[in-house]
């Protein structure tokens, strides 16, 4: 629209009756305007009228009292008038200053920043210290039935003093701790998932035939238990949910304008930031486990020695491919730090 | 949801003045500086209020959207308010919950939530695609989606049993009964929507997409094996065929947006109003591409400058054209916006799309 002197806007008139506009032009005189038209002459109480939020440089609509708008360019004259929505008001005016989104950047990164490092773990700790394990238990067993039920577990195959000799190891291990009594150990053959353990909500620790099998004292199925009751210890489960679920919430704020597809991608950087999190359980949960079996006169060498030997079972070829995103710190790591552990 | 709206942008529906068939000027008129500012500003300030402030800041970015695309020298107007937006969320965020519960802990829950989800769904469909005509408008007259629960109810559910019946063959026709529903529904100026594409046309694109999926697939399978990454040994494989099913996946996905854009658009007709959408698979899949790479590398902040390319590339392959006079849009004193503003605050009054 072309230049026009200070006090008179060009504007197009929409009476919302037709989409087709009439060329108007407002003049401002004080504390009234005087709407000019080929079908429109008359004169507006400033006070009356209203106008369009400021969006980026996106022409606004002027609101006479009929409800007929005005269309033209965003102009410091519209200032003046009463503005629709006054917090949207507030919330233009930040936007359009460098500064201020600089200062929002710096903000966003380090609240996110400290967030993630120390707000959400702190957060998921406080939730954990209130929520009794016995509200977990239900969950873990609903866990374990589905895992029976879906054959990933079968019962198991071992001998009654094999059993009985390592349940009397981890008896011996956890009666001195808080979650004690919470505590249950499962023998289970699981041929498809092979030797592992695993720590499920609410104090159910699962240990596999194929993992007994693989170690060669008893020494060393309870090196791995002690790690599994830190991992109870520590209520990694409940944290894990707390943890992964906020994340998982903070990144769709940012994320919540981009497409389902780049969402898919977005995806990526959450995860790895989850990943960490699960690093730092299994971090901790062996310094717990060390500490547990040095407390008990079992050397966390025994751990070393075992988890080299599941190591050269597995063979290291998808382990090195997969580091990055393997929730379980590179094996190597960890047995250096039992052996460590071992010598202190 | 959003995907089954006809008003796929914000880019579309319009109307302008004189005679003779001619095309009405479109243009986006949004940067990508000026948009990052509101954009961090927004999430600042929804980040400090620990999400509440996020239905604020979908009313700044949706009236970016809308008022960044002129058509005919007229931006549109977005008009929807934050309040019902915040309801909106309330109550699908409790319905996520529920659904959370009854997957994960209470599972005998399962069938009751099923079955409300499958009575509510229609009316979540009506609702939704209502509030967003609503509250867009263009020269001061709303748009408005006159859809029912029970018609709403029938094209949803009635062609969805003969897709069942006919194991997924009649898939097309029952996308086809849908949109068509939505497009019939939606209106401007006493007008509404014909959509005369038929199920044979999207039959095709959804054929053209599956078929390439299969292909694609199963040539990575044999490329995985034949490369000497058995099934055995599962990790490396997986991720073979997990990276190849994912690009695969991104392909067919460009392909079907594009296709049935151009298809739905192509073939609808508003009063004297014509469109005409131009998108190539192959330019989405690029713009998808880079716009994923450079978000992953700048750790999010160029999402900003890759909504805004997105927007500016289908609104420049978008075209109106007019064969009469935009005067034969009439509004009424309901479909003005002042109208439009007087019914927030209504009870009922909420935003179902996320």
């Amino acid at each position: 629209m072309k230049t026009t002197p200070p006090n008179t806007l060009t504007a197009k008139r929409y009476d919302g009756r037709s989409p087709v506009g009439e060329p108007v032009t407002i003049l401002w005189s004080g504390a009234t305007v005087k709407v000019i038209g080929a079908s429109i002459a008359q004169n507006y109480l400033l006070d009356r009228l209203s106008v369009s939020p400021r969006i980026g440089k996106a022409d606004r609509f002027v609101v006479l009292p009929d409800g007929t708008q005005l269309q033209c360019l965003d102009v410091p004259l519209l200032d003046r008038l009463r503005q629709e929505g006054k917090a949207e008001g507030v919330v233009a005016w930040l936007e359009q200053r460098w500064h201020v989104a600089i200062a929002c950047l710096a903000i966003t990164l380090a609240s996110v920043g400290t967030g993630y490092v120390y707000g959400l773990p702190a957060l998921a700790n406080q939730i954990a210290a209130r929520v009794p394990i016995e509200y977990e238990r239900s969950f873990g067993a609903k866990v374990i039935t589905w895992l029976d039920e879906q054959s990933y577990f079968r019962p198991t195959a071992l001998d009654d003093d094999v059993k009985q000799s390592i349940a009397t190891g981890f008896v011996q291990l956890s009666q001195d701790l808080p979650t004690a009594p919470h505590l249950q150990l499962e023998f289970r053959n699981a041929p498809g998932i092979g030797a592992n353990a695993l720590a499920l909500p609410g104090g159910i620790i699962v240990i596999t035939d194929q993992l007994i099998d693989l170690s060669e004292s008893v020494e060393e199925v309870l090196a791995v238990l002690a790690h599994e009751i830190g991992h109870v210890e520590h209520r990694h489960a409940l944290r894990h949910i707390v943890q992964d679920s906020m994340t998982a919430a903070i990144a769709a704020t940012f994320t919540s304008d981009v497409s389902s597809l780049t969402l898919a991608v977005s995806g990526v950087p959450v995860l790895l930031a989850q990943t960490n999190y699960s690093r730092e359980f299994e971090t901790e949960a062996d310094d717990f486990g060390f500490a547990l079996l040095k407390r008990h006169d079992i050397s966390p060498e025994h751990f070393a020695t075992f988890m080299e030997r599941l190591h050269a079972t597995r063979g290291d070829k998808n382990e090195r491919q997969l580091a990055f995103l393997s929730t379980h710190p590179v094996t190597a790591e960890r047995i250096a730090r039992a052996r460590a552990a071992a010598q202190q | 949801m959003s995907a089954l709206a006809p008003v796929g942008t914000p880019a579309a529906n319009p109307a302008p003045d004189s005679t003779g068939p001619r095309e009405l000027a479109l243009r986006f008129t949004g940067s990508a500086a000026e948009y990052f500012r509101i954009w961090i500003v927004n999430v600042c300030l929804s980040l400090l209020t620990l999400g509440i402030f996020s239905a604020w800041a979908k009313v700044r970015k949706k009236r970016y959207f809308y008022s960044h695309v002129v058509l005919d020298g007229t931006p549109f107007q977005y008009l929807g308010q934050p309040i019902p937006i915040l309801k909106g969320r309330l109550i699908a965020a409790a319905f996520l919950g529920v659904w959370y519960l009854a997957t994960h802990i209470m599972v005998e829950l399962m069938p009751i939530v099923l079955i409300a989800a499958f009575i509510l769904a229609p009316w979540v469909l009506v609702r939704s695609a209502a509030f967003n005509a609503r509250y867009s408008a263009f020269r001061n007259m709303t748009f408005h989606f006159a859809g029912t629960y029970w018609s709403a109810a029938k094209v949803l559910y009635g062609w969805a049993i003969i897709t069942l019946l006919t194991f997924g063959f009649a898939f097309s026709w029952w996308q086809q009964r849908i949109k068509r529903y939505m497009v019939g529904r939606s209106g401007y100026g006493g007008a509404s929507g014909e959509l005369a594409a038929r199920g044979g046309q999207f039959f095709k694109i959804y054929f053209i997409a599956g078929l390439a999926t299969m292909a694609g697939v199963g040539a990575a399978f044999g490329l995985a094996i034949k490369l000497g990454f058995s099934p055995f040994d599962k990790s490396s494989f997986l991720i073979v065929i997990m990276i190849v099913t994912y690009s695969v996946y991104v392909v067919a996905y460009a392909y079907l947006r594009a296709r049935m854009t151009n298809l739905v658009w192509n073939s609808t007709q508003l009063g004297p109003l014509r469109f005409q959408s131009r998108l190539k698979a192959r330019a989405l899949l690029g713009l998808y591409v880079t716009n994923a790479i450079a978000i992953l590398a700048s750790a999010g902040l160029l999402i900003p400058w890759a909504m805004i390319r997105m927007q500016k590339y289908r609104v420049e392959q978008f075209s109106v054209s007019i064969d009469g006079n935009l005067a034969y849009f009439k509004g009424s004193s309901t479909s003005t916006v002042q109208a439009a503003g007087a019914e927030v605050g209504d009870l009922m009054d909420f935003d179902l799309s996320l």
